[in-house]
């Protein structure tokens, strides 16, 4: 019996440690109501909660590599989406097969075609020379426009472009400059960091701004050329700031001055950092699902799991009568324990995942059954029940174990080739398989093993003498 | 006891048409390729109430002719609001992000009384797809090859084989089953069709782990009689799990709607098509092998 004892404090404690994950409240728990409190503590899928995700491709062409870009790309998209306010989005790396892609997750917001311009667009970010500014209600228009070859592209020699906050003012700019033997661009590429500080020699708040090797030589030409000019710069087709050429900047380090909010001056330090993406993104796959659709269907797909359960739930009872209860009560111990394990492990719940849970009751029966039929074997051979009981887990385990694991091969195989949502089944699959076999060899056992005088041996042997009479 | 070895022959001869029509109709009939596999979006919306196809059907030609021979499911209603019409439209193609606002704009004008609301959108790119693809497969032949080590290891190869054969069977009867009806294979349909894998293998290594048991308590008894022992001793346990695995399944199947149809149709058909391959598959085909092998060697 000391065996049993053991056996009867495992099961409890894990059971513990499973309902203390679901229960004690985690810093990122959701606020769910009616069926879904449970899962408060688990992260759910955007198949579920709703969201959206997008999924792009570098177009890199023969000269950059993937790994070089990437961290860029992400850091870019990363601030656009904080500076648009989209705080709960996650920006991450995937690597299939040797190709490198970004993935974007943005939950519980569907209607993404903001975030979509914000993620699709390259972006260009470039310094200009201001000729002039002006205000006016629809774009003025440019006389003649020439155009000239800049760095293989190119540019109109001149161009008017909106202020980003003032969509009355105008600047007329040169997009390029020429001082010295070819004309050049200065672009986001030539910038290396941009940050917000306060103005310690004076008032207000500042922007500093550091430049690449090839960045400042630039900038210092263009500035050495342009004092008491304005430089504007440009992201897409907005003026974010034109500041004034005080000095010549050689040292690859300016700062911009004069600005009157902290706010303001990190935004700006944000547009210009985040500025242009390295290499031009292509759309590999989009998901997105509004609040409402996801949810009904999870609430069916959980009512017709529940119904089903309920289902093999009395006809266990009806077939193995205490046994069964035992079943009844494994079935609900493993449901239990595998939402501890989704909670503690943080894995995310998908619409498969929930499937996945719901076959899980599919094995941990298959396990009971097994048993039990070896079980019933021994108690017709005459065993007593607490005999029986001992030899029937004894015989039944190397076929569980075997029958489980080819289960658990499949599940892997799933796992490591599949993203996303299927990726959610093959985890509850996993995780519910191993559950069900501790659940069937421990819980189940422990429970029989000191309950076994509840089992009716003549209710089997019964059985066996009437189909036998039927033949 | 039941016979269930001395039939096999014709069970055999049953399940070989079954294979051969499946076959014929993955050729003729073939898959209906959900976006997962075939690049492409799919766009479902609500509005107010319901309405015929054809209006949907309109809208899309207007936008571009080529969108009007898309694929467009009235779905079963949201809770809550059972007169309102849900609809899924899916192009063959993947949007530049142009046409996808253009797409959208032109249902939000046609719909504009009738409360539109987008309620999902999806978008797989020719790329994705060919590498959903080719990861399926992979996932497929991978997950068949370790198998039949494990199982090879653990019983004997004979074994291994006989579980591969009955699997083909049971994969290859419900594709066919897939291809009859109609019904998408997506991602989900994939991890039904693993599932399926995995719990056929489990029936099989249940009655497998058994004649092995029998098979050294048995000396000197006919192969047959000890599968056929063996078979009639697991029946009880594999009618069991697979009525209750049915029961589970074909509820989602029904009230799950097209969500999850695709997985819930191929374990639904799969649980009974494994059931099957296990008694009358799987056990016999190991027979003749068996028979011939020195059985000293077990």
């Amino acid at each position: 019996m000391k065996a049993n004892k053991i056996r009867l404090i495992v099961t409890i404690l894990v059971i513990a440690v499973a309902f203390l994950g679901l229960v004690i409240p985690k810093a990122d728990s959701a606020d769910y109501n009616g069926i879904f409190k449970l899962f408060s503590n688990i992260k759910l899928g955007l198949d579920i909660q709703g969201g959206s995700l997008f999924e792009y491709g570098l177009d890199v062409g023969e000269n950059i590599k993937e790994q070089d870009v990437i961290d860029n790309v992400i850091l870019v998209l990363r601030r656009r989406l904080d500076a648009a306010g989209y705080n709960e989005a996650t920006v991450s790396k995937i690597d299939s097969g040797g190709h490198l892609r970004v993935r974007v997750e943005i939950p519980g917001i569907s209607d993404t075609a903001r975030a979509e311009e914000l993620l699709g667009s390259r972006g260009r970010l470039y310094f200009a020379e201001v000729l002039e500014d002006t205000i006016s209600d629809i774009k003025p228009e440019l006389r003649r426009v020439g155009t000239i070859i800049v760095n293989n592209r190119e540019l109109p020699r001149e161009e008017y472009v909106r202020d980003l906050d003032d969509p009355n003012k105008w600047y007329k700019v040169k997009p390029y400059f020429d001082f010295g033997p070819t004309p050049f661009e200065i672009t986001g590429a030539d910038v290396i960091d941009a940050r917000a500080n306060i103005n310690t020699d004076g008032r207000g708040f500042l922007i500093n701004l550091n430049f690449s090797n090839e960045g400042s030589g630039k900038f210092s030409r263009a500035t050495g050329n342009l004092v008491n000019k304005r430089i504007a710069i440009i992201l897409d087709d907005a003026v974010i700031i034109a500041p004034s050429v005080r000095d010549q900047i050689t040292q690859g380090r300016a700062q911009i001055d004069g600005i009157n909010d902290i706010q303001e001056a990190r935004n700006i330090a944000a547009l210009i950092k985040a500025g242009n993406l390295p290499v031009d993104l292509v759309k590999f796959q989009e998901r997105s699902l509004g609040p409402t659709l996801g949810f009904d269907i999870v609430q069916t797909i959980i009512r017709a799991g529940l119904i089903g359960l309920a289902i093999v739930m009395v006809l266990m009872i009806i077939i193995y009568g205490w046994m069964g209860v035992v079943a009844d009560i494994a079935l609900a111990y493993n449901a239990f324990l595998l939402m501890g394990v989704l909670s503690w492990s943080g894995a995310i719940l998908t619409l498969p995942g929930i499937a996945g849970i719901i076959l899980t009751f599919g094995t941990t029966v298959d396990g009971n059954v097994i048993i039990y039929e070896r079980i019933k074997e021994e108690l017709r051979g005459g065993k007593p029940p607490l005999t029986a009981v001992k030899i029937g887990f004894g015989k039944a385990f190397s076929t569980l174990f075997d029958a489980n694991l080819t289960t658990i091969i499949a599940g892997v195989v799933l796992y490591y080739f599949s993203t996303g949502a299927v990726r959610g089944f093959a985890i509850t699959l996993i995780i519910g398989v191993i559950g069900s076999m501790f659940t069937n060899l421990v819980v189940s056992r422990t429970i029989l093993g000191s309950s076994s005088h509840f089992i009716n041996p003549n209710k089997f042997i019964k059985n066996i003498v009437a189909s036998k009479g039927v033949k | 006891m039941f016979d269930f070895v001395g039939k096999r022959k014709i069970f055999m001869i049953m399940s070989s048409v079954l294979v051969l029509i499946s076959v014929i109709l993955l050729f003729t009939v073939g898959f209906e390729f959900g976006i997962d596999f075939s690049g492409g979006s799919e766009m479902v919306f609500s509005i107010d109430k319901e309405i015929g196809t054809d209006e949907i059907r309109s809208i899309l030609t207007d936008i571009n002719t080529s969108y009007a021979t898309s694929k467009i499911v009235q779905l079963a209603p949201i809770t809550g609001q059972e007169n309102a019409g849900v609809y899924s439209v899916t192009i063959n193609e993947a949007f530049t992000e142009n046409e996808k606002t253009e797409f959208e704009q032109a249902f939000r004008a046609n719909f504009k009384e009738m409360n539109f609301t987008r309620e999902a959108f999806d978008e797989v790119s020719g790329s994705a797809a060919q590498e959903i693809k080719s990861y399926a497969w992979y996932a497929v032949i991978i997950a068949l090859i370790l198998l039949l080590v494990y199982i090879s290891l653990r019983f004997k190869l004979t074994f291994g084989v006989g579980a591969l054969v009955a699997l083909a069977h049971d994969v290859i009867i419900v594709m066919g089953f897939y291809a009859l009806f109609n019904v998408e294979i997506n991602v989900a349909a994939v991890a039904a069709f693993l599932t399926l894998v995995g719990y056929s293998l489990n029936d099989t290594i249940v009655i497998y782990d058994r004649i092995r048991e029998n098979m050294k308590l048995m000396k000197g008894v006919s192969i047959e009689d000890i599968v056929n022992k063996s078979l009639n001793e697991t029946f009880f346990r594999s009618m069991i799990t697979s009525i209750t695995t049915f029961i589970v399944v074909f509820l989602i199947l029904l009230i799950g709607g097209r969500a999850l149809a695709p997985f819930a149709f191929g374990l639904t058909v799969g649980v009974v098509v494994g059931t099957y391959s296990s008694l009358y598959i799987a056990s016999p085909v190991v027979i003749n092998w068996l028979k011939k092998t020195n059985r000293a060697h077990f």
